[in-house]
């Protein structure tokens, strides 16, 4: 059986500034400036992905990301002078996303699983060269990424799999748990061969 | 789970019982130098201050000192951000408002030296008016994903726990006989949980 343990593994976070990493787990913050179709176009693609699950299913599928959000901002709240008052000119994305795995790998997987998806979510911002070729989209995203100053996970051993994988574990082992006193001991070895069976992809 | 209504009805600040919150505050000038080496020595002097705040699962602090340009995007007028502004991002369980209260109590000493630089926060940055400083600041979620939203810190913590536990057993009761199986599973996962 193969299997690996959550305790402190070779880091893989490869790609990215020494402050964009907490173990095993990276930051990525970027800005994009808006083209004025996206101000409409935006929060209306949001409202409709967070409503229709089927859409977010292929950024589940790319099982390395733990966290990601996407917020428009046409306006700052105001602080009082010297900073000053009024809407920007034009909204900016704010994209973050804390994933695990080298930067470059995780680009390549956005542009090429998630094409159409990344076209939606950029297409409107000045300067984006569509995700595919990727070279000018890595460009892309490494000119308008800024590097954390700080940056923390609760769990930096574990990729976001390894939490997936262990959270059906522990249901499965929940079952076996509750059942196994009132088995005997033939029954109960069977039980505990198959779950291994079945728990197998999750160790 | 402590939760408000308002953070569990649609809100795009919230997937599963998770809650993005982002404040985007404008440090001071002449405070940008300092607040950087603050936050970039914070490693160097112990943990993260965020691992006092048991229910933040991943947070960050960026300051950005302006938004990027290039003369080939076609981009009619040049936009620059006025000051230098500090981002702060937490990912975390149940609702914010809780949360702020727990940020603003147990983040106090860092809190001086992070939020204390920037315009507006209010000389104690600490309590009540911290907390107040911190949700004018806030800026809404227009998507979050959560991989794992369903489960807190302490479920994810435990799981990985548990997972561990269950590989070194089930390495360790490979050649076992139906009956010491048994005895050994009650024994390691019975009182578990």
């Amino acid at each position: 059986m193969s299997v690996q343990t959550s305790s402190p593994g070779p880091i893989t976070a490869t790609g990215t500034q020494p402050r964009n990493h907490d173990g095993q787990v990276i930051a990525i913050t970027v800005f994009s400036t808006i083209k004025l179709p996206g101000r409409l176009f935006l929060p209306v693609l949001f409202q409709v992905t967070r409503r229709v699950p089927k859409l977010t299913a292929t950024l589940r599928e790319l099982s390395f990301i733990h966290f990601a959000r996407w917020c428009v901002i046409g306006k700052l709240p105001y602080n009082g002078p010297p900073q000053k008052k009024g809407r920007f000119r034009y909204p900016h994305m704010y994209f973050e996303s804390n994933f695990n795995g080298g930067w470059e790998e995780y680009i390549d997987a956005f542009s090429h699983i998630l094409t159409s998806g990344m076209t939606a979510f950029w297409g409107t911002s000045y300067g984006f060269p569509k995700p595919l070729p990727t070279a000018p989209f890595k460009r892309y995203i490494q000119d308008n990424e800024t590097e954390a100053d700080h940056y923390y996970c609760a769990y930096p051993d574990a990729t976001s799999t390894m939490i997936q994988r262990a959270l059906e574990l522990d249901e499965k082992l929940a079952a076996l748990r509750r059942d196994a006193k009132r088995m005997q001991p033939d029954a109960f070895a069977a039980a505990y061969r198959a779950f291994l069976t079945d728990a197998q992809n999750a160790l | 789970m402590r939760r408000t209504r308002s953070s569990t009805v649609a809100s795009p600040n919230v997937s599963g019982q998770a809650y993005a919150f982002m404040a985007m505050t404008p440090v001071r000038p002449g405070e940008e130098k300092p607040l950087a080496d603050y936050l970039r020595g914070l490693r160097d002097r112990g943990p993260s201050p965020l691992a006092k705040l048991p229910r933040t699962h991943i947070g960050r602090f960026v300051i950005v000192p302006d938004f990027h340009h290039d003369p080939t995007w076609k981009q009619r007028r040049e936009e620059h951000l006025d000051l230098n502004y500090l981002i702060f991002t937490s990912n975390f369980d149940g609702d914010l408002d809780s949360y702020l209260d727990e940020l603003c109590e147990r983040l106090a000493p860092e809190a001086k030296e992070i939020w204390g630089r920037c315009v507006g926060c209010p000389e104690s940055a600490k309590g009540a008016a911290l907390k107040r400083y911190l949700e004018h600041n806030q800026i809404k979620t227009g998507m979050f994903f959560a991989a794992y939203g369903q489960a807190t810190v302490g479920a994810v913590k435990s799981s990985l726990r548990q997972r561990d536990k269950l590989i070194e057993f089930a390495i360790r009761a490979q050649a076992m006989e139906p009956d010491a199986l048994q005895k050994a599973f009650l024994s390691e996962f019975d009182a578990v949980r």
